[in-house]
Protein backbone atom coordinates (compact mmCIF):
# COMPACT_ATOMS: atom_id res chain seq x y z
CA UNK A 1 0.00 0.00 0.00
CA UNK A 2 3.01 2.48 0.94
CA UNK A 3 4.18 1.51 -2.57
CA UNK A 4 1.36 2.69 -4.22
CA UNK A 5 0.68 5.44 -2.57
CA UNK A 6 4.62 7.03 -3.49
CA UNK A 7 3.96 6.08 -7.16
CA UNK A 8 0.40 7.87 -6.98
CA UNK A 9 2.22 11.12 -5.28
CA UNK A 10 5.11 10.27 -8.55
CA UNK A 11 2.34 10.43 -10.78
CA UNK A 12 0.59 13.60 -9.33
CA UNK A 13 4.00 15.66 -9.06
CA UNK A 14 4.71 14.61 -12.92
CA UNK A 15 1.19 16.11 -13.65
CA UNK A 16 1.34 19.14 -11.63
CA UNK A 17 4.09 20.90 -13.85
CA UNK A 18 2.30 20.91 -16.87
CA UNK A 19 -1.00 22.49 -18.36
CA UNK A 20 -4.09 20.06 -18.47
CA UNK A 21 -4.85 20.46 -22.23
CA UNK A 22 -1.27 19.30 -22.88
CA UNK A 23 -0.31 17.13 -20.74
CA UNK A 24 -3.23 14.96 -19.99
CA UNK A 25 -2.25 11.75 -22.92
CA UNK A 26 1.30 11.45 -20.52
CA UNK A 27 -0.77 12.31 -17.46
CA UNK A 28 -3.33 9.74 -17.84
CA UNK A 29 -1.11 7.47 -19.10
CA UNK A 30 1.07 7.33 -15.89
CA UNK A 31 -2.14 7.33 -13.90
CA UNK A 32 -3.16 4.22 -15.80
CA UNK A 33 0.34 2.81 -15.18
CA UNK A 34 -0.29 2.88 -11.14
CA UNK A 35 -3.79 2.26 -11.54
CA UNK A 36 -5.17 0.00 -8.35
CA UNK A 37 -6.83 -2.42 -8.35
CA UNK A 38 -9.61 -1.00 -6.49
CA UNK A 39 -12.71 -0.95 -8.59
CA UNK A 40 -15.06 2.42 -9.08
CA UNK A 41 -18.69 1.00 -9.69
CA UNK A 42 -20.36 2.80 -12.40
CA UNK A 43 -23.21 1.72 -14.58
CA UNK A 44 -21.45 -0.40 -17.04
CA UNK A 45 -24.56 -1.25 -19.14
CA UNK A 46 -24.80 2.26 -20.54
CA UNK A 47 -21.65 1.85 -22.93
CA UNK A 48 -20.05 -0.83 -24.99
CA UNK A 49 -17.99 -3.44 -23.00
CA UNK A 50 -14.55 -2.28 -24.81
CA UNK A 51 -15.79 1.43 -23.56
CA UNK A 52 -16.45 0.48 -20.18
CA UNK A 53 -13.28 -0.99 -19.71
CA UNK A 54 -11.62 1.63 -20.49
CA UNK A 55 -14.01 4.19 -18.13
CA UNK A 56 -13.12 1.39 -15.69
CA UNK A 57 -9.52 2.20 -15.63
CA UNK A 58 -9.91 6.07 -15.54
CA UNK A 59 -12.14 5.89 -13.36
CA UNK A 60 -10.03 3.54 -10.66
CA UNK A 61 -6.70 5.50 -11.29
CA UNK A 62 -8.60 8.71 -10.66
CA UNK A 63 -10.04 7.09 -7.35
CA UNK A 64 -6.04 5.83 -6.77
CA UNK A 65 -5.10 9.60 -7.20
CA UNK A 66 -8.06 10.83 -4.55
CA UNK A 67 -10.08 11.98 -7.70
CA UNK A 68 -13.91 13.09 -7.13
CA UNK A 69 -14.85 9.96 -9.74
CA UNK A 70 -18.62 10.73 -9.16
CA UNK A 71 -17.82 13.86 -11.77
CA UNK A 72 -15.88 11.97 -14.33
CA UNK A 73 -19.21 9.32 -14.02
CA UNK A 74 -20.96 11.92 -14.75
CA UNK A 75 -19.13 13.11 -17.81
CA UNK A 76 -19.23 9.41 -18.77
CA UNK A 77 -23.32 9.17 -18.40
CA UNK A 78 -23.95 13.00 -20.15
CA UNK A 79 -21.89 11.24 -23.60
CA UNK A 80 -23.93 7.92 -23.68
CA UNK A 81 -27.22 10.19 -23.03
CA UNK A 82 -26.37 12.13 -26.07
CA UNK A 83 -25.20 9.30 -28.02
CA UNK A 84 -21.60 10.19 -28.88
CA UNK A 85 -18.65 7.30 -30.02
CA UNK A 86 -16.78 6.02 -27.27
CA UNK A 87 -13.67 7.71 -28.07
CA UNK A 88 -15.34 11.00 -27.66
CA UNK A 89 -16.51 9.75 -24.61
CA UNK A 90 -13.41 8.51 -23.56
CA UNK A 91 -11.09 11.52 -24.27
CA UNK A 92 -13.61 14.22 -22.80
CA UNK A 93 -13.25 12.17 -19.59
CA UNK A 94 -9.08 11.53 -19.80
CA UNK A 95 -9.17 15.57 -20.36
CA UNK A 96 -11.38 16.14 -17.45
CA UNK A 97 -9.68 13.78 -15.13
CA UNK A 98 -6.17 15.86 -16.31
CA UNK A 99 -8.15 18.82 -15.79
CA UNK A 100 -9.05 17.96 -12.15
CA UNK A 101 -5.80 17.23 -11.01
CA UNK A 102 -4.35 20.72 -12.15
CA UNK A 103 -7.43 22.13 -10.86
CA UNK A 104 -6.22 20.29 -7.46
CA UNK A 105 -3.24 21.33 -7.53
CA UNK A 106 -4.35 25.32 -8.21
CA UNK A 107 -6.97 25.25 -5.89
CA UNK A 108 -5.63 23.19 -3.04
CA UNK A 109 -6.43 20.09 -2.02
CA UNK A 110 -8.68 21.04 0.95
CA UNK A 111 -11.41 22.06 -2.28
CA UNK A 112 -14.52 20.32 -2.39
CA UNK A 113 -14.99 17.93 -4.94
CA UNK A 114 -17.44 20.07 -6.75
CA UNK A 115 -15.05 23.14 -6.50
CA UNK A 116 -12.53 21.31 -8.29
CA UNK A 117 -15.22 20.11 -11.16
CA UNK A 118 -15.92 23.62 -11.96
CA UNK A 119 -11.93 24.18 -11.97
CA UNK A 120 -11.51 21.76 -13.97
CA UNK A 121 -14.34 23.72 -16.37
CA UNK A 122 -12.65 26.35 -15.90
CA UNK A 123 -9.26 25.15 -17.44
CA UNK A 124 -11.03 23.99 -20.25
CA UNK A 125 -12.67 26.71 -21.36
CA UNK A 126 -8.98 28.59 -21.04
CA UNK A 127 -8.90 30.69 -17.81
CA UNK A 128 -5.34 30.55 -16.95
CA UNK A 129 -4.35 28.62 -13.78
CA UNK A 130 -3.07 32.01 -11.91
CA UNK A 131 -6.45 33.38 -12.11
CA UNK A 132 -8.15 30.60 -10.77
CA UNK A 133 -5.41 31.01 -7.56
CA UNK A 134 -6.55 34.99 -7.27
CA UNK A 135 -10.23 33.29 -7.24
CA UNK A 136 -9.06 31.25 -4.54
CA UNK A 137 -7.69 33.75 -2.80
CA UNK A 138 -10.40 36.09 -2.87
CA UNK A 139 -12.48 33.55 -1.42
CA UNK A 140 -10.55 32.57 1.35
CA UNK A 141 -13.39 30.76 3.62
CA UNK A 142 -15.67 30.69 0.90
CA UNK A 143 -16.70 28.98 -2.37
CA UNK A 144 -15.16 29.72 -5.16
CA UNK A 145 -18.16 27.80 -8.00
CA UNK A 146 -20.29 30.76 -8.15
CA UNK A 147 -17.03 33.04 -9.12
CA UNK A 148 -15.67 30.56 -11.66
CA UNK A 149 -19.50 29.95 -12.93
CA UNK A 150 -19.93 33.07 -13.68
CA UNK A 151 -16.21 33.87 -14.94
CA UNK A 152 -16.82 30.30 -17.40
CA UNK A 153 -19.63 32.15 -18.70
CA UNK A 154 -18.11 35.39 -19.35
CA UNK A 155 -15.06 33.86 -20.85
CA UNK A 156 -16.72 31.32 -22.85
CA UNK A 157 -19.81 32.35 -23.71
CA UNK A 158 -19.90 36.18 -23.75
CA UNK A 159 -16.85 36.84 -25.26
CA UNK A 160 -15.58 39.11 -22.43
CA UNK A 161 -11.61 39.12 -22.19
CA UNK A 162 -9.98 37.27 -19.67
CA UNK A 163 -8.77 39.77 -18.31
CA UNK A 164 -11.54 42.22 -17.88
CA UNK A 165 -13.68 39.15 -16.83
CA UNK A 166 -10.91 38.28 -14.16
CA UNK A 167 -11.35 41.82 -12.69
CA UNK A 168 -14.74 41.90 -12.36
CA UNK A 169 -15.31 38.70 -11.12
CA UNK A 170 -12.64 39.50 -8.29
CA UNK A 171 -14.03 42.81 -7.29
CA UNK A 172 -17.10 41.44 -6.88
CA UNK A 173 -16.15 38.63 -4.96
CA UNK A 174 -15.39 40.60 -2.20
CA UNK A 175 -18.66 42.84 -1.73
CA UNK A 176 -21.06 41.38 0.39
CA UNK A 177 -23.91 39.27 -1.09
CA UNK A 178 -21.45 38.55 -3.31
CA UNK A 179 -22.83 35.63 -4.54
CA UNK A 180 -26.11 37.42 -5.39
CA UNK A 181 -23.87 40.20 -7.38
CA UNK A 182 -22.48 37.63 -9.43
CA UNK A 183 -25.30 36.17 -10.51
CA UNK A 184 -26.84 39.61 -11.24
CA UNK A 185 -23.50 40.49 -13.56
CA UNK A 186 -23.91 37.18 -15.56
CA UNK A 187 -27.68 37.95 -16.42
CA UNK A 188 -26.88 41.33 -17.70
CA UNK A 189 -23.74 40.73 -19.21
CA UNK A 190 -25.61 37.65 -20.81
CA UNK A 191 -28.57 40.11 -21.99
CA UNK A 192 -26.66 42.82 -23.52
CA UNK A 193 -23.65 40.04 -24.95
CA UNK A 194 -26.36 39.08 -27.86
CA UNK A 195 -26.96 42.74 -28.71
CA UNK A 196 -24.00 43.62 -30.33
CA UNK A 197 -20.24 43.09 -30.05
CA UNK A 198 -18.61 45.50 -27.51
CA UNK A 199 -21.63 45.45 -25.59
CA UNK A 200 -21.54 42.47 -22.90
CA UNK A 201 -18.21 44.36 -21.92
CA UNK A 202 -19.56 47.62 -21.38
CA UNK A 203 -22.57 46.17 -19.06
CA UNK A 204 -19.81 44.47 -17.51
CA UNK A 205 -17.56 47.41 -16.83
CA UNK A 206 -20.75 49.37 -15.89
CA UNK A 207 -22.46 46.58 -13.60
CA UNK A 208 -19.44 46.34 -11.42
CA UNK A 209 -18.67 50.28 -11.10
CA UNK A 210 -22.50 50.56 -10.31
CA UNK A 211 -22.23 47.87 -7.22
CA UNK A 212 -19.11 49.30 -6.11
CA UNK A 213 -20.03 52.58 -5.61
CA UNK A 214 -23.44 51.24 -4.19
CA UNK A 215 -25.59 52.86 -6.64
CA UNK A 216 -26.70 49.33 -8.14
CA UNK A 217 -27.50 46.89 -5.70
CA UNK A 218 -27.30 42.72 -6.13
CA UNK A 219 -31.11 42.47 -6.38
CA UNK A 220 -31.54 45.43 -8.93
CA UNK A 221 -33.18 43.65 -11.62
CA UNK A 222 -32.04 42.99 -15.15
CA UNK A 223 -32.67 45.82 -17.72
CA UNK A 224 -36.14 44.86 -20.30
CA UNK A 225 -34.99 47.35 -22.38
CA UNK A 226 -32.27 47.18 -25.50
CA UNK A 227 -30.05 49.73 -23.09
CA UNK A 228 -27.21 48.47 -20.78
CA UNK A 229 -27.41 49.68 -17.04
CA UNK A 230 -26.24 52.86 -16.64
CA UNK A 231 -25.37 54.03 -12.75
CA UNK A 232 -26.58 57.28 -12.42
CA UNK A 233 -24.36 60.56 -12.17
CA UNK A 234 -22.28 60.56 -9.18
CA UNK B 1 -37.32 84.46 -98.93
CA UNK B 2 -41.39 84.89 -97.74
CA UNK B 3 -42.66 85.98 -94.65
CA UNK B 4 -44.37 82.61 -93.61
CA UNK B 5 -43.19 80.43 -90.78
CA UNK B 6 -41.52 77.23 -91.96
CA UNK B 7 -42.55 74.03 -90.48
CA UNK B 8 -39.46 72.88 -88.66
CA UNK B 9 -38.59 69.16 -88.28
CA UNK B 10 -39.33 69.43 -84.07
CA UNK B 11 -40.61 66.28 -82.20
CA UNK B 12 -44.27 65.55 -82.49
CA UNK B 13 -46.64 65.53 -79.15
CA UNK B 14 -45.94 62.20 -79.30
CA UNK B 15 -42.44 61.62 -78.67
CA UNK B 16 -40.76 62.59 -75.85
CA UNK B 17 -39.18 65.43 -76.66
CA UNK B 18 -42.50 67.10 -77.31
CA UNK B 19 -42.35 69.97 -74.72
CA UNK B 20 -38.41 70.68 -75.67
CA UNK B 21 -39.42 70.72 -79.43
CA UNK B 22 -43.22 72.70 -78.97
CA UNK B 23 -41.00 75.06 -76.79
CA UNK B 24 -37.84 75.44 -79.37
CA UNK B 25 -40.32 75.73 -82.20
CA UNK B 26 -42.30 78.02 -80.16
CA UNK B 27 -38.75 80.54 -80.12
CA UNK B 28 -38.17 80.11 -83.77
CA UNK B 29 -41.21 80.66 -85.39
CA UNK B 30 -40.66 84.24 -84.80
CA UNK B 31 -37.65 84.68 -86.87
CA UNK B 32 -37.91 84.70 -90.59
CA UNK B 33 -35.86 81.96 -91.98
CA UNK B 34 -33.51 82.21 -95.28
CA UNK B 35 -34.35 78.64 -96.26
CA UNK B 36 -36.31 75.36 -95.30
CA UNK B 37 -32.70 73.81 -95.14
CA UNK B 38 -30.97 76.07 -93.57
CA UNK B 39 -34.57 76.13 -90.76
CA UNK B 40 -33.35 72.22 -90.90
CA UNK B 41 -30.16 72.28 -90.08
CA UNK B 42 -30.71 75.00 -87.60
CA UNK B 43 -33.30 72.71 -85.45
CA UNK B 44 -31.54 69.52 -85.45
CA UNK B 45 -28.56 71.52 -84.25
CA UNK B 46 -30.76 72.85 -81.38
CA UNK B 47 -32.47 69.05 -80.83
CA UNK B 48 -28.77 67.90 -80.69
CA UNK B 49 -27.44 70.49 -78.25
CA UNK B 50 -30.27 70.39 -75.97
CA UNK B 51 -30.47 66.29 -76.05
CA UNK B 52 -26.57 66.53 -75.07
CA UNK B 53 -25.32 66.30 -71.03
CA UNK B 54 -23.38 65.12 -68.90
CA UNK B 55 -23.25 61.48 -67.85
CA UNK B 56 -23.76 62.43 -64.22
CA UNK B 57 -27.12 64.12 -64.98
CA UNK B 58 -28.21 60.65 -66.28
CA UNK B 59 -27.90 59.12 -63.21
CA UNK B 60 -29.69 61.55 -61.03
CA UNK B 61 -33.37 61.22 -60.98
CA UNK B 62 -35.11 64.53 -61.64
CA UNK B 63 -37.90 63.62 -60.04
CA UNK B 64 -38.44 66.07 -56.53
CA UNK B 65 -40.24 63.24 -55.11
CA UNK B 66 -37.16 61.08 -55.16
CA UNK B 67 -35.14 62.97 -53.36
CA UNK B 68 -37.58 63.29 -50.76
CA UNK B 69 -37.69 59.48 -50.26
CA UNK B 70 -34.20 59.29 -50.03
CA UNK B 71 -33.98 61.46 -47.29
CA UNK B 72 -36.79 59.69 -45.43
CA UNK B 73 -34.61 56.50 -46.02
CA UNK B 74 -31.57 58.06 -44.36
CA UNK B 75 -33.64 59.08 -41.73
CA UNK B 76 -34.45 55.82 -41.18
CA UNK B 77 -31.42 53.77 -41.62
CA UNK B 78 -29.83 56.04 -39.29
CA UNK B 79 -31.90 56.44 -36.35
CA UNK B 80 -33.50 52.98 -36.25
CA UNK B 81 -30.58 50.61 -37.77
CA UNK B 82 -32.59 48.19 -39.06
CA UNK B 83 -30.11 45.83 -39.82
CA UNK B 84 -29.38 45.23 -36.08
CA UNK B 85 -31.05 41.88 -34.96
CA UNK B 86 -33.71 42.06 -32.31
CA UNK B 87 -32.45 40.87 -28.71
CA UNK B 88 -34.70 38.01 -28.75
CA UNK B 89 -34.11 36.82 -31.94
CA UNK B 90 -30.49 36.97 -31.86
CA UNK B 91 -30.90 34.97 -28.19
CA UNK B 92 -32.83 32.18 -30.37
CA UNK B 93 -30.35 32.28 -33.32
CA UNK B 94 -27.41 31.50 -31.10
CA UNK B 95 -28.95 29.01 -29.21
CA UNK B 96 -30.52 27.31 -32.04
CA UNK B 97 -27.14 26.74 -34.03
CA UNK B 98 -25.42 25.83 -30.99
CA UNK B 99 -28.44 23.36 -30.38
CA UNK B 100 -28.41 21.89 -33.62
CA UNK B 101 -24.47 21.68 -34.38
CA UNK B 102 -23.10 20.43 -30.92
CA UNK B 103 -26.32 19.07 -29.39
CA UNK B 104 -28.14 17.35 -31.14
CA UNK B 105 -27.40 13.47 -31.52
CA UNK B 106 -26.11 11.86 -34.18
CA UNK B 107 -28.86 9.85 -36.10
CA UNK B 108 -31.38 12.93 -34.84
CA UNK B 109 -33.28 13.99 -38.10
CA UNK B 110 -32.14 17.27 -39.46
CA UNK B 111 -34.58 19.82 -39.78
CA UNK B 112 -37.09 17.71 -37.03
CA UNK B 113 -39.45 19.40 -35.47
CA UNK B 114 -37.32 20.22 -32.62
CA UNK B 115 -35.54 22.69 -34.94
CA UNK B 116 -38.12 25.36 -35.42
CA UNK B 117 -38.92 24.98 -31.44
CA UNK B 118 -35.47 26.26 -30.37
CA UNK B 119 -36.62 29.75 -31.51
CA UNK B 120 -36.53 32.54 -28.51
CA UNK B 121 -36.48 29.73 -25.75
CA UNK B 122 -36.22 31.22 -21.99
CA UNK B 123 -35.43 29.47 -18.96
CA UNK B 124 -36.09 30.28 -15.53
CA UNK B 125 -34.67 28.50 -12.39
CA UNK B 126 -36.99 29.36 -9.14
CA UNK B 127 -35.81 28.23 -5.39
CA UNK B 128 -38.93 27.57 -3.66
CA UNK B 129 -39.72 27.57 -0.23
CA UNK B 130 -36.43 28.74 0.81
CA UNK B 131 -35.09 25.08 0.36
CA UNK B 132 -33.13 22.68 -1.50
CA UNK B 133 -36.30 22.54 -4.04
CA UNK B 134 -36.00 24.12 -7.36
CA UNK B 135 -38.64 24.43 -9.97
CA UNK B 136 -36.96 24.82 -13.70
CA UNK B 137 -39.35 26.75 -16.34
CA UNK B 138 -38.85 26.61 -20.15
CA UNK B 139 -40.74 28.96 -22.52
CA UNK B 140 -40.90 27.34 -25.69
CA UNK B 141 -41.96 29.13 -28.85
CA UNK B 142 -44.07 25.87 -30.39
CA UNK B 143 -45.66 23.26 -29.19
CA UNK B 144 -43.53 19.27 -28.50
CA UNK B 145 -44.82 16.85 -27.18
CA UNK B 146 -42.65 16.07 -23.87
CA UNK B 147 -39.92 18.03 -22.69
CA UNK B 148 -37.50 16.82 -20.17
CA UNK B 149 -34.57 17.79 -17.63
CA UNK B 150 -31.03 16.32 -17.86
CA UNK B 151 -28.31 16.84 -15.93
CA UNK B 152 -25.85 15.31 -13.07
CA UNK B 153 -28.74 15.25 -10.96
CA UNK B 154 -30.46 12.31 -12.82
CA UNK B 155 -27.46 10.61 -14.53
CA UNK B 156 -28.63 12.34 -17.79
CA UNK B 157 -31.63 9.82 -18.05
CA UNK B 158 -34.57 11.41 -20.44
CA UNK B 159 -37.52 9.78 -19.03
CA UNK B 160 -35.60 10.58 -15.05
CA UNK B 161 -37.41 14.02 -15.17
CA UNK B 162 -40.46 14.76 -17.17
CA UNK B 163 -41.56 18.70 -17.67
CA UNK B 164 -45.27 19.13 -17.55
CA UNK B 165 -46.92 21.98 -19.20
CA UNK B 166 -48.62 24.45 -17.49
CA UNK B 167 -52.26 24.78 -18.77
CA UNK B 168 -52.44 27.40 -21.48
CA UNK B 169 -49.37 28.29 -21.50
CA UNK B 170 -46.30 27.52 -23.41
CA UNK B 171 -43.96 26.51 -20.36
CA UNK B 172 -43.07 23.09 -18.90
CA UNK B 173 -41.45 22.91 -15.67
CA UNK B 174 -40.03 20.27 -13.29
CA UNK B 175 -39.78 20.91 -9.76
CA UNK B 176 -36.92 18.63 -8.03
CA UNK B 177 -34.93 18.49 -5.28
CA UNK B 178 -31.23 19.75 -5.42
CA UNK B 179 -28.11 19.44 -2.98
CA UNK B 180 -26.27 22.51 -2.57
CA UNK B 181 -23.34 23.16 -5.15
CA UNK B 182 -23.21 23.39 -8.93
CA UNK B 183 -25.29 21.35 -10.90
CA UNK B 184 -24.63 21.06 -14.73
CA UNK B 185 -28.21 20.54 -17.00
CA UNK B 186 -30.24 20.56 -20.38
CA UNK B 187 -33.43 20.09 -21.57
CA UNK B 188 -34.79 17.33 -24.27
CA UNK B 189 -37.20 18.22 -26.72
CA UNK B 190 -39.30 15.49 -28.47
CA UNK B 191 -36.53 12.83 -27.09
CA UNK B 192 -34.29 14.19 -30.12
CA UNK B 193 -32.98 17.94 -29.35
CA UNK B 194 -30.84 19.11 -26.49
CA UNK B 195 -31.16 22.61 -25.88
CA UNK B 196 -29.69 24.96 -23.28
CA UNK B 197 -30.97 28.33 -21.98
CA UNK B 198 -29.03 30.91 -23.95
CA UNK B 199 -28.47 33.52 -21.50
CA UNK B 200 -28.17 31.29 -18.31
CA UNK B 201 -24.72 29.92 -16.99
CA UNK B 202 -22.87 27.84 -19.64
CA UNK B 203 -20.26 25.54 -18.95
CA UNK B 204 -17.61 24.49 -21.60
CA UNK B 205 -18.45 22.29 -24.24
CA UNK B 206 -16.69 19.27 -22.75
CA UNK B 207 -16.85 17.78 -26.18
CA UNK B 208 -20.48 16.51 -26.45
CA UNK B 209 -21.69 19.97 -26.62
CA UNK B 210 -23.14 23.05 -24.35
CA UNK B 211 -25.40 22.84 -21.09
CA UNK B 212 -26.35 25.21 -18.67
CA UNK B 213 -25.08 25.52 -15.08
CA UNK B 214 -26.61 26.82 -11.75
CA UNK B 215 -25.70 26.59 -8.36
CA UNK B 216 -27.66 25.82 -5.90
CA UNK B 217 -26.76 27.81 -2.40
CA UNK B 218 -26.39 26.60 1.08
CA UNK B 219 -24.82 24.72 3.86
CA UNK B 220 -22.35 22.28 1.58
Amino acid sequence: MRVLRLAALIALANLASVPAAQAQPAAMNAMLQQATPQRVPFDEARFDSLTARQLGEIFDAAAAAGLPTDKLINRARQGAALRVNSARIITAVRMHAAALLEAREVLGTASTAAELDVGADALKAGIPASTLAQVRAARTGGSVEMPLVVLIDLVSSRQVPVSNAREAVLTLSRVPRSDEALSSLQQVVAKNSVRGPGMALDALNRYVKGTVSGSIQPSTPVTPDRKPIRPPPP
Amino acid sequence: MSDEPRVLPFPSEEDDDAVLGAHIAAMYRGYPARSQADADRCAREVIARAKAQPAWRALVPRQRWWWGAAAAAVLVVVTMRPWRPDASDEAGRVFTSAAREATTPPGAAAGSPGGAMARSPQGTITSLDGGDTVRFDLRLATEPKDVSLVGDFNGWDESATPMLRRNGDETWSAQISLSPGRHVYAFVVDGQQWLVDPLAPQVPDAGFGPANAVVIEGQR
